[in-house]
This record gives structure tokens, C-alpha cells and sequence, in this order.
């Protein structure tokens, strides 16, 4: 048999001579990418209006010469990349925070307050009181605004003047006796919208219920108030268990839907009322996204017997790590940064502006409501006076701490359990308290 | 009174052929409406994905849904392959549009094609190096007689045990000590820790079930001990090798975790990244995502369509020996 001669390599030597090329190949670009870099600062966010940060990035690179490496991950998996970060030391100085994870993030050393920078807290007098709470813990701060937002009570204005109503409820009540007569003439058989899945969203929901019901989970001492009678808790529960159950004016099967879920179902035309977030209203409004374009109105959220207009707020900051803090000048420029960002970039609220008039994500500066191209704006789908009157009655939440995520789906469950009629809502809520005891203690 | 008892009567051979046909026409039934009703569960969700890609956002939310668009758009598939400079993003050119905005094509729809690149060149190299690395390591572990030989198998086996999200934080150190964070061969590397394994124990079962016989007249012959591999085992073992390019190349294309972790910019994000992303936390535009979603299923479906053949018996490779 013949056979051609093949250059002939010992193993030894061919598994060195690969290991050398691909350690060279690999680690090359790695190496380039360091050689280019001049002490950016690493900015860190998720994939949410991409283009707007990049303009207001160019901008900023141009008015004080320091340059910025902008990465994003997708916002569902936002908070778990960030821990991978932190934990393996990727660089990184500045990052958008979610209010629900300061403590956990706060505790654990991730990131640092800001308030040693005065040119970053002069900001706070002019921004809504719930934003400044929510990026405060344990009386530091942690940040500025990047952008915030609300419940919002809406309503299909057409639907309601079907039914034969000249004006929007006023209270949980009205909202039961109007979606009675909507049942009744068959306008929409689930006249209120409610998500109650078990998600990110759901204690968004229950608190702005809790609170239009005058209550609160915990007192100031942070100790469980939701069991007791008369606080809030017990009769905002009774109210959707009765509205699911003896009503029937909400679907039973809101303990499986989530937020995007309910939303697409109100833009169908399923629903007459709904608790979401006062941003949607927008997309609500707009015929390409929603069969109830034009109809959407936004009302006072309903009071309870013993409640307000009162509606819970929740935000997302410009936060700075804890290894940029660590060095002086680095953090000089990611406080810049954050400034520009949070702060006014040239003498406005550029980047809170941009967003909201790009995407329209909510603001957490007051002055910004007398902008006129911002009142314009709203105005095309919204009646900003509305807007403005029901954010300065947004509180923060009161239950975000560092064992939230382990209470949370324990009181998720007990909500959940009680509007499928297995328990008692007062029962329900005293079990969310008991747990939230035990884990006070612990922490 | 007497009662006439009804004769049973005699099977004939017309009422069996007609019992057989009726039985035949049964079954032919039963396998007909049972393969439509599973075509149907299995083709649904992609006929429902290409029709919605093709639909506005309202269209997609109307009830009962349009299967068929009633006035159908390929507004999103145009924002993907809109050629576009690389340039600086200003607020002057800024596309200050996403999906909350009403415009719901979100600004990185551009993103979408580099991302699709990325995914490419990534499960390509994982391929390649998968093939070079593993093609000798099953050679040498099937055919090769040395101490602790089961041993390294199982201790290859082994590492496949371990679940991904362990090995993140211990990698995620790896890549940013080597600088490389932010670039696909972060995602290279880390592939083939997860792939080769796998490569390795389908070629191994399938080089033992070739006869140590060819092996050993290839070395009679004057074969080297890589070109016994090249010469002749390759040929024979063409089936595990395309489930492996399969396997490797279709883990590397659909991976989420790692390329989370280790990509943060365009330069390296891969397809299930920028899919994420389309998702945000203001809203989701089906519509974008799912046209996005028809482009990304195109080339495994290209891939498993071309060596379909091979899969099963590949994947099957060893499983029994003769």
C-alpha cells in the first residue's frame, strides 16, 4: 500500500505549539482593548432607550473630555448580571439601580451613597419627595433619578359612558357599582383590570391599593402593621377578594396575569378600568398599539373608606459603584457623570427630558412639568395637570428592605390565596405580618 | 308457541375483506387526524410567530386573533435591514424611538444582523474547535489501551454534571483576569468548556464500535496513529460527526447565560442577547420580536434541514453494540 508522507509532529510538541497560538489568539483582543483604554468611566444599564443614553453620552464626552464605556444587559436578567459583576470585580462605576434592590445592594457593599457630592444633592429640592425616599437607605443616598413612575387609575371613557356614567369613580365603592352596570348591560364582563401574578409587578399593585385604602404595611419603625383592621391592608384584600368573588367584576384568573398580560388585554378592549403604570397610558392611546386608542383617560386613584387619592411611586437611579468610590478621581468623574444624567447637563434636565419626550418615561423633578414641550407632549395623550396631581400624591414603598424578595413571595402567595378562596383576607395578611416579623429579627 | 331462534350466521369472505377495509380505513384515519393534530401543535406556534412578525401591534392584540394579518407590514423586518452607517449617535440623529413610544421598533433594532454575525462566528469557531479537540481526545480514549483511561472518561463525563450557573462566577474571574470580557472569545472559550465533554463521549462511543481491526491493519500498513484517524476512522464516522457539528453548533447558537455575563456592548452580544433586550422594562413590542424571532430560527432550521438525515442515527451513535 502506498502511502503519501505526512509532515510528522511529536504529540508534545503539537500540543504546546497549540496551546501557545490559541492563548496568543484568544487573549489578543483582550490585550488590545486594555492598550486603548484611558480611564473611562464604566457605565453599566439595561437595554432601555439605548439610543437616548448614547446622544447624551456623545454629549457629555464632548463637554468634559472624559471618555465613557457604555455597556447594557437585557432588563430581565439585569439584576442577576450586575450581582456576577460586583462579584467578579468587573470594572464598573456607574449603573442604574432599581429602588427594590438598594438594600440588598447597599448591605453588600456594591454600591456607595453620593451625598459627599453637594453639586449632586442640590438636586433633591427640586425633586419629588417619593424619589428622593426611595434612593435613601439608611439615611444615606444612593443616587439621582433616572427616571420614575406611578399607579395610575384608568379608565375607557367610552365604555363609561355606555354604562351610562358622566364622570369616573370616585372610590373603590363607585368602582364596584359601575362595573355592576357595565356586568349588567354586558359592556365588558370583567369591567376591572387587576394583575395579580406572581412577578415584579404585583407589589406595585398591592400597595397602591394599601395605600388609596389609607394603610401601610409598616409603621415608621418598620414594623407589620397589614394585619390589623382599619390600616389599609386587611380592607384593600377584602376588596378585590370581593370584587373576584361576590362581585364578579374581576377576573378570577387575575392571579395569572401579569402586568404586560392585563395591559394588552385593556388596549383590546376587554376591560372599562385598570391599575397600571401611569406611563402606559401613552401606549394606550396610540392606534397602532391599542383598539381603545382616543378612550383612555386617566382619574384620581379611587379612595377607600378610610383612605386618600394616596398612589405608590417607585423609581430608577443613577447609582455609583463601590470601587469607584474608592478612588478619588475616579469617582469625581462618575459623580460628574451622574450629574449629567440625573442632574442638569448645560443648565437643564436634559437627559430626564429626553426620555420621557423619546420613550416617555416619568420624571422625578418638579419643574419639568411647566416645560412647555413636556405639556405638550402629555397633552396629546394625557392631561399633564392629572399627571402632576397624582404623582406629588406617590409615596415610596415602604416594604423594600433586605429580606423584601424572601417576604414578598410568601405575601404574594397569601394575596393570591385569598382571592381563590382559601383563606381569609385578614388571615392571609397575618401570616404576610408573622413572616415579616420572623425576618426582621433575623436581618 | 314456538320462537325461531336466530341462526348465527357464517362469516364470509366478502364480510372479512369488508371488516379488514373498514379496519385499514380506521387506522388510516386515526394515523391522519392524529398527524394533523400534531402537525398542528407542533407548526402553530412558528405559523403564529411568522404571522405576527408580519402584523402591526394592534392587529396583534385584536380579539380573536388574526391568523391571517389583515393588513399585513414589513415594517419591522425593514428597520432590521436598514443599512446604516456606523456613526455617532447625537441627539440630533438619535432614533428617540422605542416601543412605549408608539414607534415600537426599538433603537437597537440595527443590532439585530451584527448580532446574528456574532452568533455565527461564535458557534462556527466552537464547531471547529470542538471537532479539532475532540476528534483526537475520542480517537485516543477509544483505541488507545493506557492507565486511567476509564477514568478520564468519567471525569470528562463528570464535568457535564456540574450545572451552568456554578461554573458562571469561576468563569466569569477566568475571562476578566485573561482581559477578555466583552469579546466573543470570552464566549468561545467558555462553549467549548461546556461542549467538547459532550463531543467527546458521543465520538467514543462511536469510534469503539468500529473494529480495533481497522485500526491495527491501518498500522500494519504504515499509518501514523493520526493518519489511522484521519484515513480511516473520519470516513467511517460521519453520522456522530454531524450530530456533533449539530449539537455544538445549535448550544453555541441558542446560549443565554454565559453571553449575558460576559457581553455588554455590539462588539460581542450574540442573538439571544439582543433578543432579551427587545424586552424592556417600559413594554414589549410583540411584533418587532417576533420578526426578530423568525430571522433568528432561520439558520438552525437551514442546518437541521441539511444533515437531518444523520441526526437520528448519529445521536444514537454506540447506543448499541453489536
Amino acid at each position: 500500500m502506498k502511502t503519501s508522507r505526512m509532515p510528522s509532529m511529536g504529540r508534545r510538541q503539537f500540543m504546546q505549539t497549540s496551546a501557545a497560538a490559541g492563548a496568543l489568539g484568544l487573549a489578543a483582543p483582550g490585550r488590545l482593548a486594555l492598550a486603548q483604554s484611558a480611564s473611562p468611566v464604566n457605565l453599566h444599564t439595561w437595554s432601555a432607550a439605548v439610543d437616548t443614553v448614547k446622544s447624551h453620552l456623545t454629549a457629555f464626552e464632548e463637554h468634559t473630555g472624559i471618555p465613557v464605556n457604555y455597556g447594557n444587559s437585557p432588563w430581565a436578567q439585569y439584576r442577576e448580571g450586575m450581582v456576577t459583576k460586583f462579584v467578579g470585580g468587573a470594572p464598573l462605576d456607574m449603573m442604574w439601580v432599581s429602588d427594590a434592590w438598594l438594600p440588598e445592594w447597599a448591605e453588600a457593599g456594591w454600591i456607595a451613597p453620593v451625598d459627599d457630592f453637594d453639586f449632586l444633592m442640590k438636586y433633591n429640592a427640586e425633586a419629588e419627595d417619593f424619589c428622593t425616599n426611595s434612593m435613601t437607605y439608611d439615611g444615606r443616598q444612593y443616587g439621582l433619578t433616572y427616571y420614575t413612575d406611578f399607579m395610575a387609575f384608568l379608565y375607557d371613557e367610552e365604555k363609561l359612558k355606555e354604562a351610562g356614567f358622566d364622570a369616573p369613580p370616585e372610590t373603590w365603592d363607585e368602582v364596584v357599582e359601575q362595573s355592576l352596570v357595565m356586568k349588567e348591560k354586558g359592556i365588558a364582563e370583567y369591567p376591572m383590570m387587576l394583575a395579580m401574578a406572581q412577578e415584579s409587578w404585583l407589589i406595585e399593585f398591592m400597595s397602591a391599593l394599601v395605600y388609596s385604602h389609607g394603610g401601610r404595611f409598616v409603621d415608621d419603625n418598620g414594623d407589620a402593621i397589614m394585619q390589623h383592621e382599619g390600616n389599609g391592608a386587611v380592607e384593600a384584600l377584602r376588596w378585590v377578594v370581593d370584587g373576584v368573588r361576590k362581585h364578579g367584576i374581576i377576573s378570577p384568573a387575575c392571579v395569572e396575569t401579569g402586568e404586560l398580560s392585563g395591559l394588552k388585554a385593556f388596549a383590546s378592549g376587554n376591560h372599562a378600568f385598570a391599575l397600571v403604570a401611569k406611563y402606559r397610558l401613552r401606549m394606550l392611546n396610540d392606534p397602532e398599539q391599542s383598539q381603545v386608542a382616543g378612550n383612555v383617560k386617566q382619574a384620581m386613584m379611587p379612595m377607600g373608606s378610610n383612605g386618600a387619592h394616596d398612589t405608590v411611586g417607585w423609581m430608577r437611579f443613577h447609582g455609583m459603584s463601590a470601587q469607584a468610590a474608592a478612588d478619588q478621581q475616579r469617582a469625581e468623574n462618575t459623580a460628574k457623570l451622574i450629574e449629567w444624567f440625573g442632574g442638569k447637563a448645560d443648565g437643564e434636565y436634559k437627559f430626564q427630558k429626553l426620555l420621557f419626550l423619546d420613550i416617555g418615561a416619568g420624571f422625578g423633578v418638579k419643574p419639568l412639568f411647566e416645560d412647555p414641550e413636556i405639556r405638550a407632549a402629555y397633552d396629546a395623550y394625557g392631561d399633564v395637570d392629572m399627571i402632576q396631581k397624582q404623582q406629588a400624591q406617590a409615596r415610596k414603598k415602604d416594604v423594600i428592605t433586605p429580606w423584601f424578595g424572601e417576604w414578598s413571595e410568601t405575601n404574594g402567595s397569601a394575596w393570591q390565596s385569598a382571592i381563590l378562596g382559601n383563606v381569609d383576607p385578614k388571615a392571609a395578611l397575618e401570616k404576610s405580618a408573622e413572616l415579616w416579623a420572623e425576618l426582621k429579627s433575623e436581618y | 308457541m314456538s320462537t325461531a331462534q336466530p341462526q348465527p350466521r357464517a362469516v364470509t369472505g366478502a364480510d372479512y375483506r369488508r371488516r379488514q377495509t373498514i379496519a385499514a380505513w380506521t387506522r388510516t384515519g386515526v394515523i391522519l387526524v392524529s398527524s394533523v393534530v400534531l402537525l398542528f401543535y407542533v407548526l402553530a406556534p412558528v405559523a403564529w410567530l411568522v404571522s405576527s412578525s408580519i402584523q402591526t401591534e394592534a392587529e396583534i392584540v385584536s380579539v380573536p386573533p388574526h391568523w391571517i394579518p389583515e393588513e399585513p407590514t414589513l415594517q419591522n423586518f425593514r428597520a432590521i435591514f436598514k443599512a446604516t452607517e456606523e456613526e455617532e449617535v447625537t441627539y440630533e440623529n438619535r432614533s428617540g424611538v422605542d416601543p412605549a413610544a408608539g414607534g415600537f421598533i426599538p433603537s437597537t433594532a440595527q443590532n439585530l444582523l451584527p448580532a446574528m454575525w456574532n452568533s455565527f462566528l461564535v458557534a462556527t469557531l466552537v464547531v471547529i474547535f470542538n471537532l479539532l479537540v475532540g476528534v483526537p481526545a475520542a480517537y485516543a480514549m477509544a483505541k488507545i489501551r493506557y492507565w486511567g483511561r476509564n477514568g478520564s472518561v468519567y471525569f470528562i463525563l463528570i464535568t457535564r454534571v456540574i450545572p451552568d450557573i456554578a461554573l458562571v462566577v469561576p468563569f466569569f474571574l477566568v475571562i476578566r483576569k485573561l482581559g477578555l470580557l466583552d469579546t466573543i472569545s470570552s464566549l468561545v472559550i467558555t462553549y467549548l468548556a461546556i461542549t467538547v465533554p459532550f463531543t467527546v463521549f458521543i465520538l467514543i462511543q462511536y469510534f469503539e464500535g468500529l473494529p480495533d481491526e481497522l485500526d491495527k491493519a491501518a498500522r500494519v500498513d504504515g499509518c501514523s496513529r493520526l493518519q489511522s484517524l484521519l484515513r480511516v476512522f473520519l470516513p467511517l464516522s460521519l453520522p456522530s460527526l454531524v450530530a456533533v457539528v449539530l449539537f455544538t453548533f445549535l448550544t453555541s447558537w441558542n446560549e443565554f447565560l454565559l453571553a449575558l455575563m460576559f457581553t455588554q456592548t455590539e462588539a460581542s452580544q450574540t442573538l439571544p442577547i439582543l433578543l432579551a433586550s427587545f424586552t424592556s422594562d417600559f413594554t414589549i413590542s410583540f411584533s418587532f420580536i417576533n420578526a426578530a424571532g423568525v430571522l433568528a430560527i432561520i439558520p438552525p432550521v437551514i442546518v437541521a434541514i441539511l444533515f437531518e438525515r444523520y441526526i437520528v442515527s448519529g445521536l444514537t451513535a454506540g447506543a448499541v453494540k453489536g
